[in-house]
């Protein structure tokens, strides 16, 4: 039984393209806007991000979390939404 | 050291290999995580020194340790042949505490120590006592084992009396009850679960005696 949520099945299970960064898992509308607000205003960047740290898990998380302001859920909501996808994609 | 901002790349990044942290490429955009990861790493490299837990972990040794100097140097005194005395002494008062104080575990240190300074003189004579009430003793088998080994050997345990005392300290420094008494609790109840089972066995089987 899988804990994930919809928004990161369905996330993981195609290419990203163009998606917006709301489509991360863990990243509303609140947090979105605000990654926004620092220029990751795709999904993509904030993928260029993770991968920038090395598809680190831990320092991902963290730094989302001094970024946006996201709390520990949504953060390693997202980054295990992204890892998933690097290792079914990348 | 809180100038990082104006550190160039090249310093952050040997400063983060020097601090065992793992990182990426250094951009606009990693940079400002990373001088955080240095300022948390350098804040937890300086607080070990000043920290008072490490005292009072070294300050519980030297507790020990001191209950135990005060104990063998009374005994020292009286001869060399009374070396391997202090070793063997504590440990077989040690195990009649065990048997008279079976729970209260923690107190039989204290206890212990409170004792030896007492029965000072007396100590020659409790060799005998303690060697003819080893057999009385059931329970601490391992222990006495121990004790009939140190016994047969008293120039090794003298030798390294104080170290093997120290030893014992260092090691057991965690502990307020020694290892090996933990194991041979754990065995007593083991066996005494184990004749229980055995014993509800036989009284299960025999209703099916008396029906049929």
């Amino acid at each position: 039984m899988s804990t994930t949520s919809q928004k990161h099945r369905d996330f993981v299970a195609e290419p990203m393209g163009d998606k917006p960064v709301t489509a991360l898992s863990g990243i509303g509308e609140v947090l979105g806007k605000k990654l926004e607000e620092q220029g990751f205003d795709r999904a993509f960047v904030v993928l260029g991000q993770y991968l920038l740290l090395r598809k680190d898990g831990e320092l991902f998380t963290e730094w989302l979390k001094d970024t946006s302001g996201a709390n520990t859920r949504n953060a390693t909501s997202c980054s295990q939404c992204l890892r998933e996808w690097c290792d079914a994609f990348l | 050291m809180a100038a990082l901002r104006n550190k160039s790349d090249q310093e952050i990044k040997d400063l983060l290999n020097e601090y065992g942290i793992k990182h990426g490429p250094l951009v606009d955009t990693t940079r400002p995580l990373y001088e955080k990861k240095l300022k948390e790493a350098m804040a937890k490299a300086k607080v070990p020194v000043t920290k008072p837990s490490p005292d009072r972990t070294f300050y519980r040794e030297d507790q020990e340790e001191v209950t135990y100097v005060t104990y063998q140097t009374p005994v020292r005194s009286e001869g060399p042949s009374g070396d391997g005395k202090p070793y063997m002494r504590s440990r077989p008062e040690y195990s009649e505490r065990d048997r008279v104080d079976d729970k209260p575990y923690s107190r039989s240190r204290p206890e212990y120590s409170e004792r030896d300074r007492v029965d000072d003189k007396l100590y020659s004579r409790s060799r005998p006592e303690y060697s003819s009430g080893r057999p009385y003793v059931d329970e601490p088998h391992v222990y006495n084992t121990l004790s009939s080994s140190s016994y047969s050997k008293p120039t090794p345990v003298v030798k390294s009396g104080g170290g093997v005392v120290k030893k014992e300290n260092t090691t057991s420094s965690g502990r307020l009850i020694p290892l090996w008494i933990q194991f041979l609790v754990f065995l007593i109840l083991a066996g005494f679960l184990y004749f229980i089972f055995t014993n509800m066995e036989s009284a299960e089987s025999s209703p099916f005696n008396r029906i049929q």
